[in-house]
């Protein structure tokens, strides 16, 4: 009896505690919640997003000059660091300094974010900086940089000269909106013995013309690498049109299906154009070569003409053949959509 | 007899305290991992992210099975998406209903054949279509083999290189893969799993028509603690998990993968109740068995809305199999247990997991039968039976004021007086809310023990005919 009088007591305690703990604990933080939101309406109500106080903006400035330990206070310094570029604060350029040494890739991120805010000059040199020495993911950075006006091009020309690939292949990929700048360099990058270096060029080289432009793209058809064969098939496709088609057509038949796709996509941006180039492919000995052309051929819409204009003609049936049951079946189901609106246009 | 019942009841109350224990140390993690991801979120620029083409391209997998009443919306919500390239893959599952129907008249399909890569063997594709309207949705229409074989069979259509599966009944923000795919594109080698906190609804497409601050949280008192379980599960769970290295369950209403390591494990497996779950167990094993450096992480971006079960029954129907599929998991990767080289998983994810859903069920039913008993045979008194109810609900009233507070700091989506009204609701979770669920947990056990693997789907909500 004693003893279970000794639980009840035990138990009453517990849940007294609990209790104790659990109701001021769920009230404040319910107050938390109501006065939390009515705060952040008023503020939302009173103040535009990017104007600073004088008082507040000197509370920014002093939270980003700390040099706080724990993740959380970096991140506040963060805050505070972002609110001031935003608000192009005459003190951002100077404090963002600490942030983009952080050992956190996270938080030298923010303060590379910050940098494309301000976009000026300064900016510029300390991204390419960091480009250089990737204290933050360089696709970040480039993120940035592409952002910024004026145009920052020249700035990324040393780049494509840089002992490490990382960096050569940044520079070569960010040189793409400037069809004016690094032509040559841009051709010796094909031959980069880093294969990135090469895809990166390649790409390129596809928002380019001219007779050189075109001969490195073709040169890279046959590349080791298969993202550089990728690369190269659809920069091929856009600089020479259907006279690169032959060589294309090869890469139908390739081991990796990404280059497979690579050059369908190639020839479905040629359009009606790519018809006598693939035609020829359809009794290709490789199957993958047979059908990729079967299928571009229904995409650019030569099938679907065909089966409306000449359902029996004997060059449908080979791209049938060619494409298999599966492309036949689609081809005649649009077809018998087709043939009722045609029908009544022509009445 | 009262002595072994006071000893179980002892032992019942040992259990709760020590996993509200364990939840509130969560529950503090989760508050940093929160802050910290608060932060980042207001100095990101989404409109970088939009327009940069070096932001990652993602193809997005929609399993669909039996899906008219839902489907549009949440096609129409994917395209959408404002993100610089992706694609929309629908796979109709084999439904029964309308669903294929319904897409190729909203959306003008076409059947358009696709040579794509046989990665994963599904069952037999009957047709692949292409939208003339919006040139990146593809449907695929194949034999039904379930979600995991629907999955497979987007992967195998898939171009890009992270992939995105979400569930067809979920309406999603403009900007979620952009928040998804944010923490992606700062860190591509290491971060190979993604989901983020998803809320609940009725209707998703009625609940998202209003504007963030406005947005409705649903009248029913069903769908509001099923909002709350969510916010429970997103913040002091998964966010916690996320910071200490054991994000458990990639939820499948919105997980993002990258695509090879789902190519690596063997994709989505059909062996197992749901997807999910199992396939976030498997890569973790698969990456910490080999020594590798990676991160699944959860956001607390609020990226969509789901579609909550609006009645009892539909709610068990569908917590029943959450339940055979965690003990399922749980149990298929018993060897991670407790092992060192599993790291946080096998040390603290996979027997948190154990301890407090696996096991919880036993002891629910233990507490359900000896604390009425107890009171029957006068092993308490009504004061203590009443005192520890009030210290049970408000405990668990505490622990969802802090979900609902950090959502609230992270989104600021809801409005002020549907705010008031969870909060109010929150003590009565344990006698309103709790039994259900104790009922689905028990159910689901019990057919977890008998083998039970099927789906068990619940029928769709009656929505709000399109204006």
């Amino acid at each position: 009896m004693d003893d279970q009088r000794g639980v009840d007591a035990l138990v009453l305690r517990v849940a007294i505690l609990v209790l104790a703990l659990a109701l001021p604990a769920w009230i404040a933080l319910s107050v938390a919640v109501v006065l939390g939101r009515l705060r952040y309406d008023r503020r939302l109500r009173d103040v535009r997003v990017d104007e600073l106080r004088p008082r507040e903006s000197a509370r920014l400035i002093r939270r980003a000059r700390g040099r706080p330990r724990t993740e959380w206070g970096r991140w506040r310094r963060v805050a505070a660091l972002t609110r001031l570029a935003r608000a192009h604060d005459l003190a951002a350029p100077s404090l963002l300094h600490p942030a983009l040494a952080d050992p956190d890739p996270r938080i030298a991120t923010a303060a590379i974010r910050s940098l494309g805010d301000l976009g000026d000059e300064w900016a510029i040199e300390i991204l390419v900086a960091a480009l250089r020495s990737g204290s933050a993911p360089r696709s970040r950075i480039a993120a940035e940089l592409e952002r910024l006006a004026p145009a920052p091009g020249l700035r990324f020309m040393p780049l494509l000269r840089d002992r490490d690939p990382a960096v050569r292949f940044w520079g070569a990929t960010l040189l793409c909106p400037y069809p004016e700048i690094a032509h040559e360099n841009m051709i010796a990058l094909t031959w980069d013995p880093d294969p990135n270096v090469r895809a990166a060029a390649v790409e390129t080289l596809g928002t380019r013309s001219g007779d050189a432009v075109g001969a490195a793209t073709l040169a890279r058809l046959d590349d080791p690498a298969w993202f550089v064969r990728v690369h190269a098939a659809r920069a091929a496709g856009h600089v020479l049109g259907v006279a690169a088609g032959p060589a294309i057509s090869r890469l139908l038949a390739d081991p990796q299906w990404w280059v497979r796709s690579a050059a369908k996509d190639a020839f479905r941006g040629m359009g009606s154009d790519a018809v006598p180039v693939l035609l020829p492919v359809l009794t290709h000995a490789d199957p993958f070569a047979r059908n990729g052309a079967a299928e571009v051929l229904q995409d650019i819409g030569f099938v679907d003409a065909l089966a409306l204009e000449q359902p029996e003609s004997p060059l449908l049936e080979r791209i049938y053949e060619a494409g298999g049951e599966g492309l036949r079946d689609a081809a005649e189901h649009r077809a018998e959509e087709r043939r009722p609106s045609r029908n009544a246009r022509a009445a | 007899m009262t002595e072994a019942l006071g000893i179980v009841v002892l032992v019942c109350l040992g259990y709760l305290l020590l996993t509200n224990l364990v939840y509130v140390v969560l529950v503090a993690i989760a508050a940093i991992e929160n802050g910290v991801r608060r932060h980042e979120t207001s100095s990101e620029d989404y409109r970088v992210l939009a327009s940069s083409r070096f932001t990652i391209p993602v193809s997005v997998i929609v399993a669909a099975y039996d899906e008219e009443s839902a489907i549009e919306s949440t096609v129409r919500s994917l395209l959408a998406l404002d993100y610089p390239e992706y694609e929309v893959i629908v796979i109709n599952d084999g439904s029964n209903d309308a669903t294929l129907a319904r897409l190729r008249n909203l959306f003008e399909l076409e059947p358009n054949e696709m040579f794509v890569r046989r990665i994963f063997e599904t069952e037999e594709v009957r047709a692949i279509y292409r939208s003339t309207e919006h040139p990146n949705l593809v449907v695929v229409d194949k034999e039904n083999g379930g979600k995991a074989d629907a999955l497979n069979a987007g992967l195998n259509v898939a171009r890009f290189r992270y992939v995105c599966g979400v569930d067809a009944d979920t309406v999603f923000d403009r900007d979620a893969l952009l928040k998804g795919m944010r923490l992606v594109i700062q860190d591509p080698a290491r971060v190979i799993g993604v989901t983020s906190h998803l809320t609940i609804a009725r209707d998703p497409e009625h609940a998202m028509a209003a504007p963030p601050g406005k947005r409705p949280i649903d009248g029913s008192p069903l769908l509001a603690y099923q909002h709350l379980d969510y916010l429970r599960a997103f913040f002091n769970n998964r966010l916690a998990w996320s910071k200490l290295g054991f994000m458990l369950c990639s939820v499948g209403a919105f997980q993002i993968w990258r695509r090879d390591v789902l190519e690596e494990v063997g994709g989505y497996s059909r062996e197992f109740t749901c997807e999910d779950i199992e396939l976030t167990f498997r890569v973790h094993e698969r990456f910490l068995r080999e020594g590798r450096d990676y991160e699944i992480l959860c956001l607390p971006d609020n990226v969509g809305t789901t579609e909550g079960p609006d009645t009892a029954g539909k709610l068990v129907a569908q917590r029943e199999r959450w339940q055979r599929v965690i003990d399922e998991t749980v149990w298929h990767y018993r060897g991670m247990w407790f092992r060192p080289r599993y790291k946080s998983v096998g040390l603290v994810g996979a027997p948190f997991y154990l301890l407090t859903e696996v096991l919880a069920p036993a002891f629910e039913v233990l507490a359900l039968v000896s604390l009425p008993l107890s009171l029957v045979l006068g092993v308490f008194d009504l004061t203590v039976f009443g005192v520890m109810l009030l210290a049970i609900a408000f405990t668990n009233a505490a622990l969802t004021a802090c979900a609902i507070l950090l959502d609230d700091l992270q989104s600021r989506t809801y409005r002020k007086r549907d705010l008031a009204r969870l909060l109010l609701l929150a003590p009565f979770d344990l006698v309103l809310y709790r039994p259900l669920i104790v009922w689905a947990r028990l159910k689901g056990s019990w057919r977890f023990l008998h083998g039970d693997k099927a789906w068990h789907k619940f029928e769709r909500n009656a929505r709000e005919a399109p204006a």
